[in-house]
């Protein structure tokens, strides 16, 4: 028995390792740009006084602390035309520009000089002394060569090259326009020599600890340079970008409600359905069973949302019923840290009756439709022909002999209801908006806010992976037979 | 009995479920009102008689809606352009026109209905000679408005339209990818087929060198093609990169046999077939599926139905492989099946001509759970704002409307409604299907309808 406890929990190790890479993919894969993100959320807290430098050096200690200075994982396969160092450039989007022309063009040397000119005639730009009526032009000036820093198609690039010609034009300044004539240059012998062969000869390159994801799993730990993280093993999944807060603090709050309803809910619709399942499976095809079978069809064909949605309607509406709130878990005017726990029950216990119903509802149809099926393959077998022969009561028979060997496929659907109502849970916390993980992972959706997304999933699919495992143990202690296998 | 024909048979057994019948029916009136929705509802008449010339705008607008037309007016004397987009065909002073049965388009903003007007309410347009007057019956909003006054007829059937497409195009997806990994793991198991440690070898290294010459070294133009907005032409590139990576991987397998020169190299080792693709269906069974599709869908940079697709395709064929490798499993100890392996058949033979076709009618069961299961996340994803784009009109996004303002009732019913009989339906099909099929997977359908 402890073997086979083992041998599972051996089993998950690495399937909570992919789970974890994953997450990772998707943290890095953002769109957004976390610097920018990161450092908005800490500007609005306040103390960046000087705008500019004081940006900077925020911006360069966050990328310090998030590790994007280190390359991405342990191990990383370029070809010989890619850059090694280009993850040391700051900004993000400058940066995936680079890589792209590197890919079209395969020559990291031609992509670098452009850059190069790029940069240089950009400090020309900002250092020329420009008469004020020529200074609405420079700031087009800038915003183009910015710009151009962005863009890698080639039609886009020419065009942009076009209109900084013709605002030269307006300006008339020589030396730019000499260092605006070698970036062309350059980018002219960029698409001109291109890295040919380079670009398909793979090169496998070895980062060491050194790099992004074993920051990220594992905090300092082997790290050359501490930096104050203590890594997503630790439960550290870093900062909020809305708010700047660690995003384990504000999940710590937040996964209780989440845990306590579908608990609740798992509990209530066991509850419901045993009994109902039993009785429909005793009256096989009669009345009772026909109909109850069409009535929790329905049940199970109908979107949680949707019932959600109905019943707010008729019971949390003032031109109907307002018999519950309408949304939250307390009223937050009313409600007081200092009440004793029966008072703080009765208090929130009206939140809780509309979304435990719709919580319940769906994994009762479901629950209770695997119950009568199981019950009436169980009650076909012979030694329950045997126990009626003899002359066992009814009550007895169904009770005792067939309920305990019903109930064993009910053990292993823990496992597959609590990943669903955990996944369900989005959709209803937002509706009743309760302040858990479901909610809390579609307010981070709306303001992508990838590490709270990153963390809500990785802490879900363990969870998942615990429920499969204490259904494993469960069923390996109801049906011993199990473990031999 | 000599000609007993199975489909035959089968299809006289659903009949006789008269439930899965009638939904079968309600399903094919659905899917002809998703296929002919331009005809169903829309802003542009069917057919207008406007002095003389005959116009078909609904059916000149189907490619593109801002196409022009000019007409010469007889009695006025005068041409006329037409802009399709922006004309008002109901205060158009033409002979005749015939609306659609719902004269409106999902996107179409009635002006003069806006503010939630109820099915009941008072509507009003603008006639002929530009007074503003009660709506006439066949114009219509049947089941009201919304804020900005969009039909909400017209967006269930665009609904419709939405949900069959994502439902069937994910299912066949992901019946394709759990029909493959299924039959392989359920039919080679752990230890039938072997091959070289050279071989072994070879595949590996391939399938690392088959990622870097696709979308290593290439991947920009899939990335630039979908920057550009051309998503069709980006999903072509995306699978063909696909293919290419696999015929790279079956080269690694045909390099490796070249290689059995070196004698440690030529051992025979079992592949595990079995045993990689439980493991991957048990990894995505430990995955919160919505959790994981709302995720992949935050860090995308703009929403479209093909990415909803792929996500939903992509998590949703385990339910699909564990089922068609039980069958499998079963069917490779049957006695026909070892029969032919004595005679010294071939395995490719076996497999897909005398294992597979046995194996496949009881998938069609999961496929219509499937379907169902598709629909509800689709419109959850759209009731929450996440899946599609956010002009797109679903039924998920209508009853997200619904709830944010309560008095429009009809915004919640009718789309709940619409939703609920759908999943029904694919239900009560799935439900024909399993008793028509076989009635021995009762068991095993029911623990599939969680996935």
């Amino acid at each position: 028995m402890l073997l086979y406890i083992v041998k599972r929990i051996l089993i998950f190790i690495p399937t909570l390792f992919l789970i974890s890479l994953l997450a990772f993919v998707i943290s890095i894969n953002s769109p957004a740009d976390p610097v920018e993100q990161l450092t908005r959320a800490a500007s609005m807290e306040g103390g960046v006084e000087d705008k500019n430098s004081a940006e900077n050096s925020v911006k360069n200690e966050i990328r310090k602390k998030l590790g994007l200075d280190l390359p991405v994982f342990y191990i990383s396969m370029v070809s010989w035309a890619d850059c090694d160092t280009l993850h040391l450039i700051s900004d993000k989007k400058s940066r995936e520009n680079l890589q792209r022309l590197v890919k079209k063009y395969g020559n990291w040397q031609n992509v670098q000089n452009y850059n190069s000119q790029l940069i240089q005639f950009h400090n020309q730009v900002k250092s020329v002394e420009f008469t004020s009526e020529q200074l609405e032009i420079s700031n087009d000036l800038s915003f183009l060569v910015l710009n151009l820093q962005q863009v890698n198609h080639h039609e886009s690039i020419e065009q942009n090259f076009v209109e900084i010609d013709n605002k030269i034009q307006i300006i008339n300044n020589s030396s730019l326009k000499l260092a605006f004539q070698d970036v062309k240059k350059s980018y002219e012998y960029l698409i001109n020599h291109s890295g040919g062969i380079h670009r398909y000869l793979p090169k496998i390159k070895i980062n060491g600890l050194q790099n992004q994801y074993h920051l990220w799993l594992l905090g300092d730990l082997g790290l050359d340079e501490k930096r104050g993280k203590n890594g997503v093993l630790m439960g550290d999944f870093g900062n909020s970008y809305s708010d700047n807060q660690p995003i384990i603090q504000k999940i710590g709050s937040k996964f209780f409600y989440s845990f306590i309803l579908v608990i609740l809910s798992i509990f209530i619709s066991y509850l419901v359905s045993i009994p109902l399942g039993i009785y429909a499976a005793y009256k096989k095809d009669q009345k009772f069973d026909r109909i109850s079978s069409v009535f929790v069809f329905m049940l199970y064909s109908l979107p949680g949302y949707f019932v959600g949605t109905i019943l707010l309607y008729w019971f949390a509406n003032p031109d109907n019923f307002v018999w519950f709130p309408i949304g939250g878990v307390k009223d937050a005017s009313i409600y007081q840290e200092k009440w004793g726990v029966l008072q703080k029950i009765s208090h929130q216990a009206p939140y809780f009756v509309l979304p435990l119903i719709t919580y319940t509802y769906s994994s009762f149809a479901f629950i209770s439709r695997m119950i009568r099926g199981s019950m009436v393959e169980v009650l076909q077998q012979d030694y329950i022909r045997t126990a009626r022969a003899k002359g066992l009561s009814e009550k007895r028979v169904i009770l005792v002999h067939a309920l305990r060997n019903s109930l064993l496929p009910i053990i292993t659907m823990i496992a597959d209801i609590f990943p669903a109502a955990l996944g369900g849970s989005v959709i209803l916390e937002t509706i009743f908006s309760i302040p858990g993980l479901g909610l809390e992972i579609y307010t981070a959706v709306i303001s992508t806010d990838i590490p709270m997304i990153v963390a809500v999933f990785t802490l879900t699919g363990l969870l998942t992976v615990v429920g499969y495992l204490v259904s494993d143990i469960l069923y390996a202690i109801a049906d011993p037979r199990i473990t031999i296998k | 009995m000599n000609n007993f024909n199975f489909k035959k048979y089968a299809w006289s057994k659903f009949k006789q479920n008269k439930p899965a019948l009638w939904s079968f029916r309600i399903l094919i009136a659905i899917v002809f009102i998703a296929v002919f929705s331009p005809f169903i509802a829309n802003e542009q008449p069917l057919f207008v008689n406007w002095e003389g010339n005959k116009l078909y705008p609904a059916f000149n607008t189907l490619d593109t809606k801002s196409k022009t037309d000019s007409i010469w007016l007889n009695d006025s004397k005068k041409w006329e352009v037409i802009y399709y987009d922006r004309i008002d065909w109901r205060s158009v002073p033409a002979d005749f026109k015939l609306f659609a049965p719902i004269a409106y388009s999902a996107e179409f903003n009635d002006t003069y209905n806006r503010d939630f007007i109820a099915p009941w309410d008072k509507q009003r347009y603008k006639n002929e000679n530009g007074e503003i007057i009660a709506l006439p019956w066949h114009l219509n909003h049947w089941l009201g408005t919304d804020k900005i006054g969009r039909d909400v007829a017209a967006g269930l059937v665009h609904g419709a339209k939405i949900s069959m497409f994502i439902g069937v195009i994910s299912i066949v997806l992901a019946g394709s990818i759990g029909l493959l990994l299924g039959t392989l793991a359920g039919f080679f198991g752990d230890n039938t087929i072997k091959i070289s440690l050279a071989q072994k070898l070879m595949i590996w290294i391939f399938w690392v060198l088959g990622y870097f010459f696709t979308f290593e070294t290439n991947g920009y133009i899939i990335a630039e093609t979908f920057e550009n907005g051309n998503n069709t032409l980006g999903f072509i590139y995306f699978f063909t990169a696909i293919i290419v990576w696999i015929l790279i991987v079956f080269l690694g397998f045909k390099t490796g046999s070249l290689l059995h020169f070196i004698p440690v190299l030529k051992q025979q080792k079992f592949v595990k077939v079995d045993g990689i693709i439980s493991r991957l269906i048990e990894l995505l069974n430990s995955l919160p599926t919505l959790i994981l599709i709302i995720t992949v869908a935050a860090i995308m940079n703009e929403r479209s139905l093909g990415i909803l697709i792929l996500i939903i395709g992509l998590t949703s064929w385990t339910g699909i492989a564990r089922f068609m490798r039980a069958e499998m499993m079963r069917i490779r100890n049957l006695e026909y099946i070892q029969t032919a392996k004595v005679m010294g058949f071939g395995y490719r033979k076996i497999l897909w001509k005398h294992a597979f076709p046995n194996a496949v009618p009881p998938v069609f069961v999961s496929l219509a759970f499937g379907v169902a299961s598709a629909v509800l996340v689709e419109s959850g994803l759209s009731f929450l704002g996440i899946g599609v784009p956010d002009e797109m009109v679903t039924w998920g996004s209508l009853l997200s409307l619904g709830r944010q303002e309560f008095e429009a009732s009809w915004l919640v019913i009718f789309p709940g409604l619409a939703i609920f009989t759908s999943i029904t339906i694919f239900n009560l099909i799935g439900e024909g299907l399993r008793d028509a099929l076989d009635p021995r997977l009762k068991k095993i359908t029911n623990k599939l309808q969680m996935d």
